[in-house]
């Protein structure tokens, strides 16, 4: 019965951590950044969501401009701070990226204060259960909203004509916008889809801990980027695989070994022991 | 259809081709040949807008597209099938030819769909295979194919033969031989003379960049001694 526990709650930790990754890894995939900001974008719809829902009474309300409003920020991102330095190397992205994110840390301690924010009325803080298998509600929710968002990106980029020009541009970008792909319009649409993504993983966490507060993209920023390179690098299947797989993992790993390292502790050693085994990652990378 | 008038091209400071004239009418098909580097990935690349003009002008149906971008040039009815066929390898056949068809309507694309499975019956057993594991020879059809997905009326092809088995070149032939009776026209780049004198209607040898020889294909025929020696001993004799 604790091993099925376990396994339930890694996976709703690997969830969270898979709506977050995917859109890393998308955006990897695509430019070949390591896009650190992606978790000041997180923390930001998170913010979003929590303030509106508290002034509104709507938590529907507040994931509902959360969301497509970090989607909007995730482009501008792209458009003010990476396209102009894409013809540079890589570390400069990354470095720029890594900026940008204390920068988003430092700005949200500044305007909303250290301490965070919390819902004024916890939201699905009920516990369900099937059985004598039980979670909250917004553990469920977490689940259920990955298996929908990732569903739903899966069917965009498997059966729209977009979807699948976005993966010839994935593969070469070159012959895609030969073709007459909108090589532009793919890079923001990623960037939109990737944010978005992330916006609705800060949402659900912050139901779930009802907890906002300015760093809470700091633990996320390195474990899904130890996430991608476990799935390998720009591999979408790859990643989720890998996140799931480190969500079980760290469910395991707390009761077993949790006397000698801490969850995120444990999270590393898996990624060192992986990666001295197989550098290339879980998974072949795009 | 095509003319390339005094066409120069090449990459930065480095000249690849220099001066080139030729032709390419409705209905007929022009081989280029040459040995290594002599040019004519380059002379397709150029006509497809990949490759920087030098100098000289590119006209299709009298229109001066030398400044067109490569889509515009897709759009207007030249489409390539390059060099290492570049497949999108992480996509189906299917969504290679999906993406073939981009600059046109919607619509159209299971017309289309149709028109290159029926020249090439045997993607249909790999429709839904991704195209980084096809042989080459399906390799082959898919990059005609995707092609052929944007309505061209003039295909260049690069390295028809390259790699391939003997089987496979005649299907891929076979296939040139009947867009070339639907009236299109066909500009491609063979590294067998043998093979490139039985299809073409006329040939052009380039060398280092310029045309040295050309005539029809039986004239070819007739002085493949000449041709022989212009190729020189680093010439790349492809399945033939
Ligand atoms: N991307 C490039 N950058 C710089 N120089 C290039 C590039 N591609 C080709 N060249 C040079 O341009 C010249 C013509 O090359 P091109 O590829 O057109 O020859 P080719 O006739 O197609 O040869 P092959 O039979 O080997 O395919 C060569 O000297 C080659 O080295
Ligand atoms: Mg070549």
């Amino acid at each position: 019965m604790l091993h099925v526990e376990l396994t339930i709650q890694g996976l709703i930790n690997g969830s969270m951590y898979a709506l977050m990754a995917v859109g890393l890894t998308l955006v990897y995939g695509l430019l070949r950044i390591l896009h650190v900001a992606h978790a000041g974008l997180y923390t930001l719809g998170a913010y979003i969501a929590v303030l509106i829902a508290n002034a509104t009474g709507s938590l529907a309300l507040g994931a509902a401009v959360a969301i497509p409003v970090v989607g909007l920020a995730g482009m501008i991102v792209y458009r003010l701070l990476y396209e102009p330095i894409l013809h540079r190397p890589p570390y400069v992205a990354l470095i720029a990226s890594i900026g940008l994110f204390i920068v988003m840390e430092e700005s949200y301690r500044l305007i909303f204060g250290p301490y965070g924010e919390t819902f004024n009325a916890p939201y699905l803080a009920e516990r369900v259960s099937v059985g004598p298998i039980g979670a909250k509600a917004a553990e469920v929710a977490m689940v259920a909203g990955a298996i929908v968002l990732l569903g739903v990106l899966a069917f965009l980029s498997k059966r729209t004509r977009f979807g699948i020009a976005w993966r010839a541009t994935v593969t070469d970008p070159a012959m895609a916008r030969a073709f007459g792909v909108d090589t532009i319009a793919v890079r923001y649409a990623n960037f939109f889809i990737a944010s978005a993504l992330a916006a609705s993983a800060a949402v659900l966490v912050a139901v779930l801990n009802n907890l906002v507060e300015p760093t809470m993209g700091s633990v996320p920023s390195y474990k899904t980027l130890a996430i991608i390179v476990l799935g390998g690098l720009g591999n979408v299947a790859g990643t989720l695989v890998a996140a799931l797989a480190l969500g079980v993992i760290e469910a395991f790993g707390t009761i077993y070994i949790g006397h000698l390292l801490d969850r995120d502790a444990i999270a590393f050693l898996f990624l060192v022991l992986v990666l001295m085994i197989r550098p290339q990652g879980l998974f072949a990378a795009r | 259809m095509l003319r390339l008038e005094a066409m120069s091209c090449g990459y930065g400071g480095m000249r690849a081709v220099e001066a080139l004239d030729l032709d390419v009418n409705a209905g007929e098909i022009v081989a280029l040949v040459g040995s290594n580097g002599a040019g004519k990935s380059s002379t397709l690349m150029a006509t497809a807008g990949h490759v920087a003009l030098q100098g000289g002008r590119i006209l299709f149906d009298g229109a001066d597209i030398s400044r067109a971008s490569p889509m515009a040039r897709v759009a207007a009815g030249i489409a390539l099938s390059p060099e290492g066929r570049r497949l999108f390898r992480d996509l189906s056949v299917r969504e290679n030819l999906i993406v073939g068809g981009y600059v046109r309507d919607a619509a159209h694309q299971p017309g289309n769909m149709d028109t290159v499975l029926d020249l090439f019956p045997r993607l249909k057993e790999r429709f839904e295979s991704l195209a980084g594991t096809l042989s080459g020879g399906e390799q082959q059809m898919v990059a005609i194919g995707r092609a052929l997905m944007s309505e061209p009326r003039l295909v260049l092809i690069d390295e028809v033969s390259l790699g391939l088995m003997p089987k496979m070149v005649d299907v891929c032939y076979r296939a040139i031989q009947a867009l070339k009776a639907r009236g299109l026209a066909v500009l491609l780049v063979e590294q067998s003379t043998a093979r490139a004198f039985a299809v073409a209607d006329r040939v052009v040898v380039l060398e280092s960049g310029r045309a040295v020889w050309r005539g029809s294909a039986a004239e070819a025929r007739g002085n493949s001694a000449v041709i022989d020696a212009y190729l020189g001993v680093a010439k790349v004799e492809g399945a033939a």
